[in-house]
């Protein structure tokens, strides 16, 4: 269909991983010498079985973690690199920005940069002057453009990437990770630009680690997880399977459990006031957290207690029933205690919960869950650290 | 309707090839690739020229300086030693053999000293080899000035000058087919610049560059296969040929230089081929 302006079809990429470069040749001739006795390559498979259409006019975002296949699936749509099974259909012309800075020469100017990109892209000299001012002034590097760009701040770099590969007029605008560098100012020209290109209904792909950008300027999101797509669809949704993916392997790491066992915590849920079951609050909200346990005798004023760390597992707030003077009373069999906390009052961030119960005289841990619930807090106001005081300010005027 | 056509970013984005029996659309494909890209030839050729003379301060000057002084050094050199051979035939030797040298030398880095350019944009690679050779057809041609000046000062007899398009346009199709081998190659093996080395020794002095070729031809003592090869040797037509136009050199002839024309075109026909089943891995080793 000619509203298809990039078709992906059960597209594979491996690479060859080698032990040493050094050896190449040796091992070529010998694998040629001595057949059969190949000699040892390791293969890795950077993206599996990849499906997508991506429609003239859309905006496909990608998100995935660090290695998951997003950049190398770009170089390969951008054509640098060669699919080793399936096939790739682009239509139009490309112009991307892949790994911050486009192809430039180092010892070459500003200038000189400019019209070796537009060459590469297929412009003539003459369409390269009429967009030159353009370039310059989004770029903003008036004064630097005939300097060579190895004396370029990163900044520079990516200003001036930035500006060619969108001012090239492409059809399809391939963009890595561009949202990150640069000053929020630069940030916000590139966003307006970007929307500006979807107006125009042009075809673009990003990849950007900054959430937020990425949910509202793309109509599409595809994730990306170890060469493998996981979801593609509506940003909304894919965004939040991935919070909570990352959010799992976040916690992982720091989980642990251990106890004697009289008494087991058993399970743990987390609603809102709507008493509707979910992973991710924002800040003021209330949360209800129901902790079942299960008593294998009876057990008199066990104290329950529950931890909040933040991703990097420093607990940021603790708390028990005993300190609450809460009385449990006791227990036996299964049965559950619910935690109210009435305002989250937490800084944008995921957060590891953890929970315990132990004797009312603290030398006996029953079971305790370090770290084994990860939540997700979105708090729109922006204040240092991470638990937020409730403050009021004041002035008072000393008339002299 | 708006003009929808497959942008296929070098040889395409396809997995599978479908087999090689199309080689010549391959190759009218290539012709056009490299057709809609002369901007971007023009301009490397012209960043070629310009970073090789970048922070010397004579700048393009060295490439009619070099010459020069290679003509006075070994005159010098020639009538101290009293060595048993002719200026011209020499310098004519050595300043064509350079530009073959040179083409090697750089082909080493005609992709991989670009490695920023094939890792980040889509254009079909072949432009780089190219590039590399035109430029220093350009550096090739310019000393050549300078060896006509001197050969019209010594007031030699020119001879068949018509014969030098032929001639220059079968060296650079050898040079091109060489360099896209050897382009090619150093991308995957790191050996290759120390075989090159080795290759070159025993290429020049399979070449009549520092010697007349007569001292060859009259010589009958090689094993067969050695005569072979060395006329085989495209090289041998190509210098002889320059003598020829320049110096009205009698040996060894015109179908000599047809016979080279003809292996070059082999050589370059092997380059675009070995160069073309290779650069789909560019990407992944740069």
């Amino acid at each position: 269909m000619d509203s298809d302006k990039i078709v992906v079809k059960q597209m594979s990429k491996k690479f060859r991983l080698r032990n040493s470069g050094s050896s190449s040749l040796k091992a070529a001739v010998m694998d040629m010498v001595i057949p059969g006795k190949r000699s040892k390559r390791e293969d890795f498979w950077a993206l599996k079985d990849i499906n997508f259409t991506v429609k003239s006019g859309e905006t496909l975002g990608i998100i995935g973690s660090n290695g998951a296949g997003k950049s190398t699936l770009l170089s390969l749509l951008a054509g640098t690199k060669t699919p080793t099974e399936g096939s790739i259909e682009t239509r139009g012309t490309i112009s991307s920005l892949l790994e911050l800075g486009a192809g430039f020469h180092p010892e070459l100017t500003g200038r000189e940069n400019v019209f070796l990109a537009g060459a590469i892209m297929g412009l003539t000299r003459k369409q390269m002057n009429e967009r030159f001012d353009a370039i310059v002034d989004f770029a903003g590097i008036e004064k630097f453009i005939d300097q060579p760009v190895k004396h370029y701040s990163s900044g520079m770099y990516v200003r001036l990437g930035f500006a060619v590969a969108v001012e090239v007029d492409p059809d399809i605008l391939l963009i890595d990770e561009v949202l990150s560098v640069g000053d929020i100012d630069f940030q916000r020209k590139c966003i307006k630009k970007m929307n500006s290109f979807r107006e125009q209904g042009k075809t673009m792909l990003i990849i950007s680690h900054d959430l937020h950008t990425i949910q509202s300027i793309s109509d599409k999101i595809l994730f990306l997880e170890q060469g493998e797509v996981i979801g593609m669809g509506d940003p909304d949704d894919i965004i939040n399977n991935y919070e909570s993916h990352s959010r799992e392997d976040a916690s992982s790491s720091l989980q642990r459990e251990w106890g004697t066992g009289e008494v087991t915590l058993t399970g743990v849920k987390f609603s809102n006031a709507d008493g509707v079951s979910q992973d991710k609050f924002n800040a003021g909200e209330a949360v209800t957290i129901e902790i079942s346990y299960k008593a294998s005798c009876a057990i008199t004023n066990p104290v329950f207690g529950f931890g909040i760390a933040d991703a990097e597992g420093h607990l940021v707030h603790g708390s028990n029933t005993q300190i609450e003077n809460f009385d449990t009373g006791t227990i036996n069999g299964d049965g559950s205690v619910v935690l109210n906390i009435s305002d989250l009052a937490l800084a944008s961030g995921n957060y590891l919960f953890s929970f315990s119960v132990h004797s009312d005289d603290h030398t006996v841990n029953y079971h305790r869950l370090d770290n084994h619930y990860s939540i997700g807090v979105n708090n729109p106001k922006r204040f240092e650290g991470s638990i937020y005081l409730p403050t009021k300010w004041e002035k008072t005027v000393n008339n002299e | 309707m708006p003009r929808v056509y497959m942008n296929r970013p070098f040889g395409s984005a396809q997995g599978p090839r479908i087999g090689n029996n199309i080689s010549f659309i391959i190759m009218i494909n290539l012709f056009k690739d490299i057709w809609q890209k002369r901007e971007l030839i023009l301009i490397l050729v012209e960043r070629n020229l310009k970073i090789r003379y970048k922070n010397s301060a004579l700048g393009f000057f060295w490439t009619l300086l070099g010459p020069l002084f290679l003509i006075l050094i070994y005159s010098l050199f020639l009538s101290v030693l009293r060595f048993p051979m002719d200026l011209p035939i020499l310098v004519t030797g050595i300043i064509s053999w350079q530009f073959l040298a040179m083409c090697l030398g750089d082909s080493l880095y005609a992709i991989v000293g670009n490695a920023n350019l094939v890792t980040k944009s889509a254009f079909p690679r072949i432009i780089l080899p190219l590039a590399m050779v035109k430029s220093n057809l350009v550096n090739f041609l310019l000393s050549f000035i300078v060896v006509i000046g001197y050969l019209l000062v010594k007031g030699v007899d020119f001879g068949a000058l018509y014969l030098l398009p032929l001639i220059i346009l079968t060296q650079f199709a050898l040079c091109l087919g060489v360099a896209l081998i050897f382009s090619a190659a150093n991308v995957f093996f790191r050996d290759t610049e120390h075989i090159m080395s080795i290759v070159m020794l025993a290429w020049f002095f399979m070449t009549p560059v520092i010697y007349p070729i007569g001292l060859v031809m009259d010589n009958h003592g090689f094993p067969w296969w050695v005569s072979v090869a060395y006329f085989l040797n495209p090289m041998t037509g190509i210098v002889s040929a320059y003598r020829m136009a320049f110096l009205s050199a009698p040996n060894p002839g015109t179908e000599f230089l047809m016979l080279s024309f003809t292996v070059s075109m082999i050589f370059l026909l092997v380059g675009l081929f070995v160069f073309q089943k290779s650069e789909k891995l560019f990407g992944d080793e740069l």
